[in-house]
């Protein structure tokens, strides 16, 4: 049980893998020093004692070696050149769609204000895309929204089958649901309108704020635009009401954002944006809830009003990102999605 | 719809110090929105958009009405003069003689109201300059003074007018009917029109139609060159009947975007005497018959009653009464009954508003007067607050969707795969493509092209493409879309679920391990990988989403530790059809000492697999651990 060879064998190991297949060999389960613990049972019993002391005499030999040799080892690696300035490892980087990026946000911006966010269908029939929203059959309104029917039999007393030119057939089923105010809803969902150009896309997605309680009025309106704009677009952003038309709201505005471009001036150093031309982009349409529509939803509207608003998100990704061409978020091109 | 008019135009009504600029500006923030003001000339161009429930605001009488409620919030003078709504009436026409139509009305219903007065020694020419340059200005086509006229009332008073060749009307009489399914006319813009019947039109007598009412005139009634008598003709129709047959006809004309809205009654009177005024000077006309006015169904005076305190209640923040009733004196309206008597409610008391005959069909309930209240007082005035904070609870499902859904897309992003979203219908040959059934697919009516005719049953069709058309762009690509899909029911509507997709162009142990990567992540243990599908090099799989929800465990099942030997031992297998890995997996589950079996290698069909034995409350032996394995 001479040391000296196993030290010699260790010591022409070449790195640190080599090295411990020598340990494993040497000290492992199966290796060298329990290899001749094993065969204690075949040595004499006067001399078991002493057989015992040098094999784990050998064993403290051979770490020792391994531990020394290991140092050395290291330190010859440490004095070769190491390019700090190579990458690392390389680690896989998928990525999130814009438009999930952008829910996200959104709810969570509405959640800390006490918004649940719904699902409701994308295929409804025309009672909760029009009728329900105080929008009667042949209405000039429904002119204003394109819609993409289904071909299949129209309901008896709900009308024909249509994709959500909007999210605001939440609305209607939102106050069903709930019963009675207060409602707080946020509605994020896929709609979809025939029209497809550099501008438009088949399919989009929109969130609509949907609040209910006894007393609402305008003042909670524009606090909860104030709210989003700086939340969303960044402290400082401004928004502005004008007058507009919808039959599902009464009165009905249209709401513009400060631009953040120009800071609303419409102006960088003395040339006009070419972000909003005016100071202000123009967000969506919002307005306070027709007594109409609460009655339909069953609220009563003598004792409870409200607010609501749809925009679309591929819109304030746009204003926010200027990510203009959106017919790349649904082209499904890798370029595209692996930026996010 | 948009209406062009001009500055000078407007001033002709309006007395304002507002420059063109502040005319815009103001009355976008609290009226009509004025796209744009373009100089032309020594003109301004106003591009307005009208809302479909102000139509009396197509017109430069209307946005005078509106700018003197508006202006005057922002310290410009603005009054109306020379109202012709209020100034005009029949009585300022003087009857002719000799010559007469004979009018059968067969439906009240058709034409609220149908006036109509004959002309002689009309002679065609040009207009005057002023009409023809504000005509360039508005955009409508110059083409003789007596259609010049006409159309420049229409923008004036916004009330269009219709003049027929009385001499080309046979008999002088006219039947104004419903069409009979089938019917045909040719319109001015000579096109012939089948009609689908229900459509309010004028037949002479004849069974000749020659009007396809407040729609387009026919052409063999037309004004000509030679026109020497003209019938004018101002009337209101029943505006579902117009808007069904512009929808149905395809005739979106100017006049039809005005009548499917419905129009004021009380203003064709302003319209018949302006328009006679223009006609007699500018044309040379003179009346020879008397004014044929048939208007069965005067209406009553619209009343509504509310109080001042409702205003603060839905606005938020009081405004003056005085304010209130100013802002709502200068749209129009009047306020108490008696016009003379003029502002005498005390402070407090209850506000009865009449509606002007021009507003009826857009203001109906309070909540109408308290938005003309809101935009004139300024919403740029009314302050910003949040509503009361409230706890209103999600319900449980709806939560999980958008909880599970940000928690698979989180990981598989970090798993780097690219998230993808497509459209949510998708074209015949993809899903044939797909092997799918194109029968089971909802499809719409009315799809804009035949890529996006049919509503997804499954989200692999859609993958598969993205996959191959990313070919050559990147090496691996590894895509995932968390969608619904929409199955159809009869008679109701779709069942719309939630389902996870994935594709690689890598190879089935790629995708496989993703799947069992989410199971991983989400603690799932005893749901089956679905089928992993190889279609032109694309590796697809599909995962039921809700099923994913539902086996999911928040928190993985907690092992105590133990100080106990765990013993290795790898064994090698002849894999083949009877002997597969989920087999001998299952066998050596049948241990209660195995704790796990990793895969080492596999080469061939030799497969070395490594399996981890021992017990958490003793130390097992090798033996023990061998004869385990052994029953493999």
């Amino acid at each position: 049980m001479d040391s000296k060879k196993y030290e010699l064998e260790i010591n022409s190991a070449k790195n640190l893998v080599e090295l411990s297949e020598l340990e494993i060999k040497f000290l492992g389960r199966n290796g060298l020093i329990n290899d001749l613990l094993s065969k204690i049972k075949d040595i004499p019993n006067d001399e078991k004692r002493e057989y015992g002391q040098k094999v784990n005499e050998l064993k403290t030999e051979i770490k020792k070696y391994i531990e020394i040799k290991k140092l050395n080892v290291s330190k010859q690696i440490s004095e070769e050149f190491f390019d700090k300035t190579m990458p690392g490892k390389a680690y896989p980087k998928g990525s999130l769609h814009i438009v999930s990026l952008a829910i996200e946000e959104i709810t969570k911006i509405f959640e800390k204000i006490g918004f649940i966010r719904v699902s409701y269908p994308e295929v409804d029939w025309e009672y909760g895309a029009f009728e329900s929203l105080n929008m009667p059959a042949n209405h000039p309104a429904r002119d204003d929204v394109e819609t993409s029917f289904i071909d299949v039999l129209a309901h008896s007393t709900l009308g024909k089958m249509v994709l959500t030119p909007h999210t605001s057939n939440g609305q209607n089923r939102e106050m069903k649901r709930v019963g009675k105010p207060p409602i707080r809803m946020i509605n994020i969902s896929k709609c979809y309108r025939p029209n497809w150009d550099t501008t438009h896309t088949p399919m989009f997605h929109q969130f609509e704020g949907l609040c209910v309680d006894k007393e609402i009025s305008i003042v909670n309106l524009k606090g909860t635009l104030d709210y989003f704009a700086e939340k969303y677009f960044g402290a400082g952003t401004k928004t502005r009401l004008r007058p507009h038309h919808f039959q599902f709201t009464e009165p009905s505005f249209e709401v513009d954002i400060s631009c953040n471009n120009c800071q609303g001036t419409a102006k960088i150093n003395g040339v006009k944006c070419k972000v909003c031309k005016s100071g202000w982009l123009e967000l969506g349409g919002t307005g306070m809830v027709h007594p109409n529509v609460l009655k339909e939803g069953g609220i009563d509207p003598s004792t409870s009003s409200g607010w609501a608003f749809g925009f679309g998100i591929e819109r304030v990704i746009m204003m926010k990102y200027g990510l203009d061409d959106i017919r790349n978020y649904y082209s499904g091109d890798i370029r595209f999605l692996e930026q996010f | 719809m948009n209406i062009k008019i001009t500055y000078n135009w407007l001033l002709e009504y309006l007395d304002t110090d507002a420059t063109p600029h502040e005319m815009q500006k103001y009355l976008s923030l609290c009226g009509p929105s004025v796209e744009s003001v373009e100089k032309i000339g020594d003109d301004y161009v106003f591009d307005i958009e009208i809302t479909s429930n102000r139509i009396d605001t197509a017109s430069v009488i209307g946005i005078a009405q509106e700018a003197q409620a508006i202006l005057p919030m922002f310290g410009k003078k603005a009054k109306l003069k020379l109202n012709p709504l209020v100034n005009l009436k029949f009585d300022q026409i003087k009857p002719g003689s000799g010559f007469d139509l004979k009018v059968d009305i067969k439906n009240p219903d058709l034409v609220s109201r149908f006036t109509s007065l004959i002309f002689d020694q009309v002679q065609i020419g040009d207009s005057p300059k002023f009409i023809q340059g504000r005509l360039r200005l508005a955009g409508v086509k110059v083409i003789n003074n007596v259609v010049d006229i006409s159309n420049y009332l229409m923008i004036t008073l916004g009330q269009p007018i219709h003049m027929f060749d009385y001499d080309k009307i046979s008999n002088h009489h006219m039947i104004v009917r419903e069409s009979k399914k089938g019917e045909k006319l040719v319109t001015l813009d000579e096109k012939e029109i089948t009609l689908p019947g229900g459509d309010i039109v004028i037949e002479d007598g004849s069974g000749k139609l020659i009007d396809l009412c407040g729609i387009m005139g026919g052409l063999n009634s037309a004004i000509g060159p030679k026109t020497k008598r003209v019938l004018l003709f101002v009337q209101t129709y029943n505006k579902s009947k117009i808007r069904k047959t512009t929808m149905t006809t395809g005739q979106r004309t100017i006049a039809a975007t005005f009548f499917e809205k419905g129009l004021d009654e009380e203003r064709v009177v302003a319209t018949t005497v302006n328009v006679t005024q223009l006609l007699e000077k500018y044309c040379h006309a003179k009346v020879v018959s008397r004014i044929n006015d048939i208007y069965p169904k005067k209406k009553d005076k619209k009343l509504l009653v509310m109080g001042y305190e409702i205003f603060e209640k839905k606005i938020g923040v009081k405004i003056p009464e005085k304010t209130i009733n100013d802002i709502l004196t200068n749209l129009g309206f009047s306020i108490t009954d008696d016009p003379n008597q003029g502002l005498t409610l005390p402070e407090g008391q209850t506000l009865h508003i009449t509606v002007p005959s021009f507003r009826v069909n857009d203001i109906n309930i309070p909540e109408d007067i308290i938005e003309e209240v809101a935009r004139v007082y300024g919403y740029h005035n009314i302050p910003s607050v949040l509503q009361p904070a409230t706890y209103v609870s999600q319900p449980k499902d709806m939560e999980d969707l958008f909880v599970f859904q940000n928690r698979i897309k989180i990981f598989l992003k970090h798993l780097g795969l690219n998230e993808v979203i497509n459209y949510s219908m998708i074209s015949k040959g993809m899903i044939e493509d797909g092997g799918l059934k194109v029968e089971e697919h909802l499809r719409l009516s009315n799809s804009i092209s035949e890529d996006i005719e049919y509503l997804r049953i499954s989200l692999l069709p859609s993958l598969k493409k993205n996959i191959k058309e990313n070919q050559g762009k990147k090496d691996v690509l590894r895509l995932f879309e968390i969608a619904k899909v929409y199955l159809p029911k009869k008679g109701d509507l779709p069942n719309e679920v939630y389902k996870v997709g994935i594709a690689t162009n890598t190879d089935f142990s790629d995708l496989k391990g993703i799947i069992e990567a989410i199971y991983k992540e989400l603690n799932i243990h005893n749901l089956s990988v679905p089928e992993i599908i190889e279609r032109d090099g694309v590796f697809l799989a599909e995962l039921d989403f809700q099923s994913l929800i539902n086996n999911c465990q928040l928190m993985p099942k907690y092992k105590p530790l133990h100080p106990y030997a765990i013993i290795k031992l790898d064994k090698t297998f002849e894999i083949q059809p009877q002997t597969t890995y989920a087999v001998v997996r299952q066998k050596a589950f049948k241990s209660e000492l195995l704790q796990k079996i990793e895969v080492v290698t596999l080469y061939q069909n030799k497969l070395t697999l490594r399996f981890y034995y021992s017990s958490p409350d003793r130390n097992i032996t090798e033996d023990e651990a061998k004869t385990e394995l052994a029953k493999l």
